[in-house]
């Protein structure tokens, strides 16, 4: 039906069109009469398709605007009367004119034709409407998605979720049934006015129902229906509005959240006004998209329990290990003393062969508090607790040491330990006790291992690291480059199975063997001696053959050559969790080297993805890592201040900062918890 | 006569100890947890003490620091034992202020030699 509105002061003209176009069953007509104000009214309500309207009408030009300006009239055409050949300043107001003399086919064919500009118009106007809703729809998902990828924390995930469904779907209730993180139901509603305590009650009853069936059939919600927490939200608690039972028979939109085999929960939708196909489309978008970042937060959230049991347990053990240490000295001690006042024969004289078994008994009391030793040099490296104390300095009297040291044990075998050193070792950055305990426990192994009158070479030179053959070197933990001190120590003893090296320095590696041979230690000498390489930026080579003897080669950086600065922070990372320790050093180019000349060196024990530092073992030096997935990063020098502001800006990926007195790294560190927390 | 005062929890230590210091030619007092310790250093004027850091009651750094902060006992040469070679720092170190310290199980050699640093 369309609709024609009449605006005439001509009665003759008016009654003419009337009783035409009454005689047409798909016109509706109506005349105007009263005041302006009545006549305005009528137009409004009656939603004309076509005003025909009287030039000669009164108030033409005002009613015309009138009409144009009103947005639920805009598509309405208005078709002006005017006397032939007459002018009319507002014609471009109209959308067309007849003149008269009327004619009747020429007024039915214009009718017709606007009717059609008229309907083609609303299409328009409706299909634009829905383009930009879909538009929007589509934004808010897109910022939805984006979102979602943001957190790992379900609860906000699902509020997500809601967020976006209110701007896209604006619903009167959302009702969400889901398991919460400790695996109790929870029952989210969200509405616009309060809802009855009835209408929550059937809300309740229904989503478990959808959820019961969202399961595979037959099987009962792993939950108690009192045993629901409820969670409320109202948006406007200040409206008297209640919603009533009868809410409930809305039109609704329901989905389950899943992704494959997995079910995470329901969510239904309810609105007066009905959902169109479009929100249907965009409902399930976002409870599709909803479903993988939760499935990534329950993995994540096992992983991180599992993980933090693991640490415990890992702590846990290495502390055992500690404790039992300790307590096993103790008792060692009077031993220990015992044997040797009787050895001494202030308690009384005591045969030679008592003297023998009781030096036998010594010596088996220094082999046990080696191990003792070994036991917590490991527990320490595991732990994080090993503690460096790196200065510059001269290695070479630790090797001239080493054959002080062993030289009774070497004598009792005939055993020669030569030293040469064929260049004068240049300093190196090192915590020297460390350095004699590796060489002790080379020599010490390759004494071990060689039968009497055999021949032990330590030699120790300078290489480049282009000489050094990597495939040889041991599971390398820090890129090598630049210079090294190189130290080999060398036997002619049985040597190692080819098979056997890669093993030889895994924890208690000498256990199965040793029940076939007996050589004394329990197999941690080696894996202390390549962690404390490792902790040293050096490096560790096997050659061996068996019957042949072995040489085992230590490579230590030369300071001026450690300039190490694109690094692999993932393997880094790796090495971390093993070591407990990460070397880094620094650019030449770079300010730091002024006031590095005593401190090359820093250790950070650990860094895992939540940024724990371990303030005391860094000691100097910090270096912070806000973002962990880099592959590689480079250095540049500022005050913590600045350091924080990049931090802030995104610009600074990490830190090495000397100790600030007005702010240390834990201050620092706050600071990035926070920001990380955001 | 230069006269020793022991210090430690583990009776068996002790007895060891003392035994080859008397023949060594030193007295010897001892003491056996850190309360009775702390008051022996204070009235029996010892010329060294040798003190176990765990010990019931008061520990070893305690008593070092309550001796060595004292301007009546800060010159008596304290020699701690300890079962933790990591130590070293907090025993030498400000902190506490003890003189030396060996690690268990130690070598009488070892003790005689430190001890004689300070009495010789």
């Amino acid at each position: 039906m369309n609709k024609v509105f009449l605006l005439f002061n001509d009665e003759n003209a008016k009654n003419r069109i009337n009783s035409l176009l009454l005689e047409k069953d798909d016109i509706e007509l109506m005349s105007a009469y009263g005041e302006i104000e009545d006549i305005l009214t009528q137009l409004h309500h009656f939603c004309a398709d076509v005003i025909l309207i009287e030039n000669g009408y009164e108030n033409c030009e005002f009613v015309i605007r009138q009409i144009k300006s009103n947005s639920k009239n805009q598509n309405t055409q208005i078709i002006l009367l005017l006397n032939k050949h007459e002018e009319c300043s507002f014609m471009n107001l109209a959308d067309g004119f007849i003149e008269y003399p009327l004619n009747n086919e020429i007024l039915i064919s214009t009718l017709q034709s606007h009717f059609k500009i008229k309907k083609s118009l609303d299409r328009l106007y409706e299909n634009n409407k829905e383009l930009s809703r879909s538009l929007y729809q589509l934004n808010v998902l897109y910022n939805t998605s984006s979102q979602f990828t943001g957190t790992l924390n379900t609860s906000r995930l699902y509020d997500i979720m809601i967020e976006a469904m209110e701007k896209t779907l604006s619903f009167d209730i959302s009702s969400v049934l889901i398991l919460n993180s400790d695996g109790k139901p929870q029952f989210n509603l969200n509405t616009i006015h309060t809802p009855s305590e009835n209408l929550v009650n059937a809300l309740k009853i229904r989503s478990v129902l959808n959820f019961r069936n969202e399961l595979k059939k037959g099987i009962l919600p792993v939950f108690d229906f009192n045993n629901i927490e409820i969670k409320q939200n109202i948006k406007q608690t200040r409206s008297n509005r209640v919603y009533g039972i009868e809410t409930i028979s809305y039109d609704s939109l329901f989905a389950p959240i899943k992704i494959g085999d997995e079910f995470f929960g329901v969510v239904e939708l309810f609105r007066q006004n009905p959902f169109l196909a479009e929100d249907v489309t965009c409902f399930q978008a976002i409870t599709h998209q909803v479903a993988l970042p939760l499935r990534s937060a329950k993995l994540y959230e096992e992983i991180s329990k599992t993980n933090k049991k693991l640490e415990k347990l890992e702590k846990l053990k290495s502390e055992f290990v500690s404790i039992v240490s300790h307590e096993l000295r103790t008792p060692l001690t009077p031993i220990n003393n015992s044997l040797e006042i009787v050895l001494s024969e202030q308690a009384g004289a005591i045969s030679d062969e008592a003297k023998n078994f009781i030096s036998m008994a010594k010596r088996n009391i220094q082999r046990l508090s080696g191990i003792i030793e070994d036991l917590l040099d490991l527990s320490r490296i595991q732990t994080g607790k090993l503690d460096f104390k790196y200065k510059i300095c001269d290695i070479t009297p630790s090797l001239e040491l080493l054959q002080k040291t062993f030289l009774q044990v070497a004598n009792e075998k005939n055993i020669n330990i030569k030293l040469d050193i064929k260049e004068k070792l240049p300093e190196i950055y090192a915590d020297i006790r460390r350095i004699e305990q590796i060489f002790s426990n080379l020599v010490s192994n390759a004494l071990k291992f060689t039968p009497n009158d055999g021949e032990i070479n330590v030699v120790a030179d300078i290489v480049d690291s282009s000489e050094i053959n990597k495939d040889d070197l041991v599971s390398l933990t820090s890129p090598l480059s630049g210079k090294y001190i190189r130290i080999s120590v060398c036997d002619n003893g049985i040597g190692i199975k080819k098979e056997d090296i890669p093993k030889i320095f895994d924890k208690f590696s000498q256990i199965e063997s040793s029940l076939k041979r007996n050589n004394g230690g329990v197999g941690l000498g080696l894996t202390i001696t390549k962690q404390l390489i490792d902790s040293h930026l050096g490096a560790i080579e096997v050659l061996s053959q068996e019957t042949c003897g072995s040489t085992f080669i230590v490579y230590l950086p030369l300071i001026d050559d450690i300039k190490v600065f694109e690094m692999d922070l993932s393997s880094a990372l790796v090495s971390f969790d093993e070591v407990g320790i990460l070397k880094l050093s620094y650019d030449k180019k770079l300010d730091l080297v002024d006031g590095l000349k005593e401190n090359k060196l820093l250790n950070i024990t650990k860094i895992s993805k939540e940024l724990t530092i371990d303030k005391d073992d860094i000691r100097n030096y910090f270096l912070f890592v806000p973002k962990i997935s880099y592959a590689s990063f480079e250095a540049l020098c500022c005050t913590i201040e600045e350091y924080i502001n990049k931090i802030k800006q995104n610009e600074c990926d990490i830190m090495l900062s000397k100790m600030h007195s007005t702010k240390d790294g834990s201050d620092v560190l706050k600071i990035m918890e926070n920001l990380t927390k955001d | 006569m230069k006269k020793i005062l022991i210090v430690d929890d583990e009776k068996d230590i002790v007895e060891t100890l003392s035994f080859m210091l008397k023949a060594k030619g030193f007295e010897c007092i001892c003491a056996y947890d850190g309360e009775e310790g702390l008051s022996l250093a204070k009235s029996a004027s010892p010329d060294l003490v040798i003190l176990d850091v765990m010990m019931p009651k008061i520990n070893g750094y305690k008593i070092c620091r309550l001796l060595k902060f004292d301007n009546k006992y800060k010159d008596i040469p304290i020699i701690m034992i300890t079962a933790r070679s990591q130590d070293e720092d907090k025993i030498i170190g400000e902190e506490t202020g003890a003189n030396e310290y060996i690690t268990k199980p130690f070598e009488f050699s070892e003790v005689l030699e430190k001890i004689n640093k300070y009495l010789a």
